[in-house]
């Protein structure tokens, strides 16, 4: 490995957290479904690593798992939001407040 | 006779006297109701049965003693409850004065009683209060005593609401129910604390002085005192007197029954079934013959005023009640007996008696019962006649006897006091009495009813056969009653053999004969002052019909309203029941419970609302809440 792990382990941390401060500061749907997806790919970087760390496919195997769960939370999660901008009008994760007391 | 078939004979004749009463109330309140003639035949031969039984008991009551059968009833831990029967002199004298006035006061209802609608209830009724009675006075032990102790009160209950469409006699059935229950409360509570310090409740037990030695003279005298309080609910003692001449609601043959030998005669023979245990507390002896003493006087004075028939003998009840409690109080015992059994004879005879008129004439007033001729009815006239004799203690009537006896035991006490008292009352009491009768004897004028009419209330016309029938029906119970009243009081020293003397010397102990030959003469002489003035005031031709206490207006006043004692209790229950207790309980209510409540509720909602306010509804909070979590939880699982 010419990279040392910790440093791909960094790399995959801060893409996580990039993708989790875009979940939570956008307000804009699709931005959330795409910080998500990114959060994803934090993960799956940090599987590949540890797989080429410990020399076993599984890692790798895990994450063509990840990216086919990604595709389908894309359409899935864009379905939804395309149902729930048409209910409300807006693509807006703050207005759907409807079950606030 | 064999002493193992006499056993078996008196358990069976002591089941016959007690049960029948009972059957006959179930059999006419489940089947008989229906037919009023065979629910009064069931009653009458159920109380003939008594009458028989106890006579047979009395008779063949051998000479070894009391004896007592006891079954097991309850055991708890070391308490054994029995039940059976006691039969001694004091049990059985009750008994057979009991089973016979029921007797004669049933026979006597079915005239007065005629096409009543309730007559089976009556009888039911009837039954139950004698059935109780009876078994009251063989109970062996405490318990089974107050168990028809209870019993009794429930059924005066009933039968004093008999004409339950009537307001106050509901009102006069709670008013005794509910101030003989405050009795009850004490007399459950002594025998509670009996219970707690002997262990055991049997009255054999009870009445012998070295059982009760264990308890400290202090204990006893509570006691004695708590159990007293029965007696003063029950007998109407002062200061729960007010329930029985209110009680006159009632049917008068019911009057009869209650106020001779059953409910107010149970506090009385409660005192003499207990007497030598309550003797052992001079203190509270005393304390009885005050309240004996105060009621004897309260009660007589408020019977000189009364114009209802049936009040005056109320109150007369309740003064030779208190004069009962007197003589027990005095210490004498056989004083006491003697004088509930003539006062039961007495009372029951006057009462039926008034009962002829308050039939015919449908009025309690004495002056109109006068003034439409109630002295037509010549035997009760005569049975009235006699029994105001004998409860004025007039020489050859029974009643003579046993005031006597009483006023020698009053005077026995050191304090003269009570003596003076007892001769108070032998004042008043002919002058009550007497003014009754010569009253109805001497009516100033007949009122001028028709002849016709006259001919149909007069009982010796036949042209009224059915009437008739009805009459005498009423008025043989009288005429065998009359010849008690005279005849008892000549039996005065076998009786005293028979109650005190013989093998069960513990009841009480004979009394030294020591007769006062003064107090013959002095209280002769009020009796003679008492008859005198009512002979002046309302018998004599041009009589004034008013008494001397009825013409002083704030005496008149005081008497008729009872000494005001029903509006103390008025007063009392205003302020301490319902301005106190229920007040108390109200806000008690509204402001502890209620309160408690609300503010329950209030804080579970306010509560709600502030952790509410950690639901922002944000899609996003909630994400950032569950990493941080799972970040902390992170941290917390690597650095442990």
């Amino acid at each position: 490995m010419i990279v040392p792990y910790s440093h791909v382990l960094i790399l995959a941390a801060v893409i996580f957290f990039l993708g989790l401060v875009c979940v939570i500061a956008r307000r804009n749907l699709i931005m959330t479904l795409i910080g998500i997806e990114v959060m994803m790919n934090g993960a799956a970087i940090a599987f590949i690593a540890s797989g080429l760390r410990w020399h076993q496919l599984e890692g790798q195997a895990f994450v063509l798992f990840i990216i086919g769960v990604a595709a389908v939370e894309v359409s899935v999660g864009l379905a939804i939001i395309i149902g729930a901008y048409r209910r409300s009008g807006s693509a807006d994760a703050d207005t759907y407040n409807s079950l606030k007391w | 006779m064999v002493p193992t078939f006499s056993h078996d004979f008196m358990l069976f004749a002591a089941l016959s006297a007690t049960l029948p009463p009972f059957l006959s109330f179930a059999v006419i309140v489940v089947f008989a109701r229906p037919y009023p003639r065979l629910s009064a035949g069931l009653s009458i031969t159920a109380v003939s049965l008594s009458v028989v039984s106890a006579v047979l008991l009395l008779l063949f009551q051998g000479p070894e003693g009391p004896h007592s059968y006891m079954g097991t009833w309850l055991v708890s831990g070391s308490t054994r409850i029995p039940f059976g029967f006691l039969l001694d002199p004091t049990s059985l004298f009750m008994l057979i004065i009991v089973a016979v006035v029921a007797l004669l006061v049933q026979v006597y209802s079915l005239g007065y009683m005629e096409g009543d609608p309730g007559f089976s209830r009556y009888y039911a009724f009837q039954s139950l209060f004698a059935g109780a009675m009876l078994s009251l006075s063989l109970s062996p032990s405490m318990v089974q005593l107050y168990v028809f102790w209870e019993l009794v009160g429930l059924s005066s209950y009933l039968l004093i609401g008999f004409w339950y469409e009537k307001f106050s006699a509901t009102e006069a059935g709670k008013k005794a129910f509910v101030m003989t229950r405050l009795g009850d409360i004490c007399l459950f509570l002594g025998i509670l604390l009996v219970l707690l310090n002997l262990g055991n409740l049997n009255i054999q037990d009870l009445n012998d002085p070295s059982v009760v030695g264990r308890m400290s003279p202090g204990l006893v005298t509570f006691c004695a005192l708590l159990i007293f309080g029965g007696i003063v609910g029950k007998s109407a003692q002062f200061p729960l007197l007010t329930w029985l001449p209110d009680a006159m609601e009632g049917p008068t043959p019911v009057s009869a029954l209650l106020h001779s030998a059953t409910m107010v005669a149970a506090g009385a023979f409660l005192f003499a079934r207990l007497f030598p245990f309550m003797s052992q507390s001079p203190a509270a002896m005393t304390v009885f013959l005050t309240i004996g003493t105060v009621t004897m006087v309260l009660a007589a004075t408020m019977a000189v005023v009364d114009r209802d028939i049936k009040k005056v003998w109320a109150y007369s009840t309740v003064s030779q009640l208190g004069f009962i409690i007197m003589g027990l109080g005095a210490g004498s015992y056989f004083a006491g007996i003697f004088h509930l059994s003539t006062h039961a004879a007495f009372k029951a005879l006057l009462f039926l008696c008034s009962g002829v008129w308050i039939h015919y004439y449908e009025t309690n007033d004495m002056f109109q019962i006068a003034a439409r001729g109630g002295r037509q009815f010549k035997i009760p006239m005569i049975g009235m006649l006699l029994a105001a004799a004998s409860l004025s203690g007039v020489p050859p009537l029974s009643g003579f006897f046993s005031k006597e006896t009483i006023l020698d035991a009053l005077a026995k006490c050191h304090n003269p006091l009570w003596l003076t008292a007892g001769l108070v009352g032998a004042f008043f009491t002919p002058y009550y009495a007497f003014r009754a009768v010569f009253s109805i004897l001497f009516p100033r004028k007949i009122e001028d009813v028709r002849s016709a009419d006259k001919q149909h209330l007069s009982p010796s016309t036949a042209a009224n056969q059915q009437h008739e029938g009805t009459y005498w029906v009423m008025a043989v119970p009288l005429l065998i009653l009359a010849c008690i009243v005279v005849g008892l009081g000549f039996f005065k020293t076998s009786l005293e053999d028979f109650l005190v003397g013989g093998p069960t010397t513990s009841v009480g102990g004979p009394i030294p004969q020591r007769q006062h030959e003064w107090l013959f003469y002095v209280s002769m002489l009020f009796v003679l002052c008492g008859l005198g003035l009512a002979w002046f005031e309302f018998g004599r031709r041009d009589a004034s019909r008013i008494g001397i206490f009825e013409k002083i207006a704030p005496l008149k006043a005081l008497f008729a309203n009872r000494w005001y004692l029903d509006d103390f209790y008025r007063l009392l229950l205003k302020v301490v029941v319902y301005r106190t207790f229920a007040n108390l309980t109200i806000r008690n209510d509204h402001q502890v419970i209620d309160g408690g409540i609300d503010a329950f509720c209030r804080v579970t909602v306010d509560a709600g609302r502030v952790l509410s306010r950690l639901q922002s509804g944000l899609v996003r909070h909630n994400v950032l809440l569950v990493f941080m979590v799972l970040a902390l939880l992170a941290l917390w699982f690597y650095f442990l």
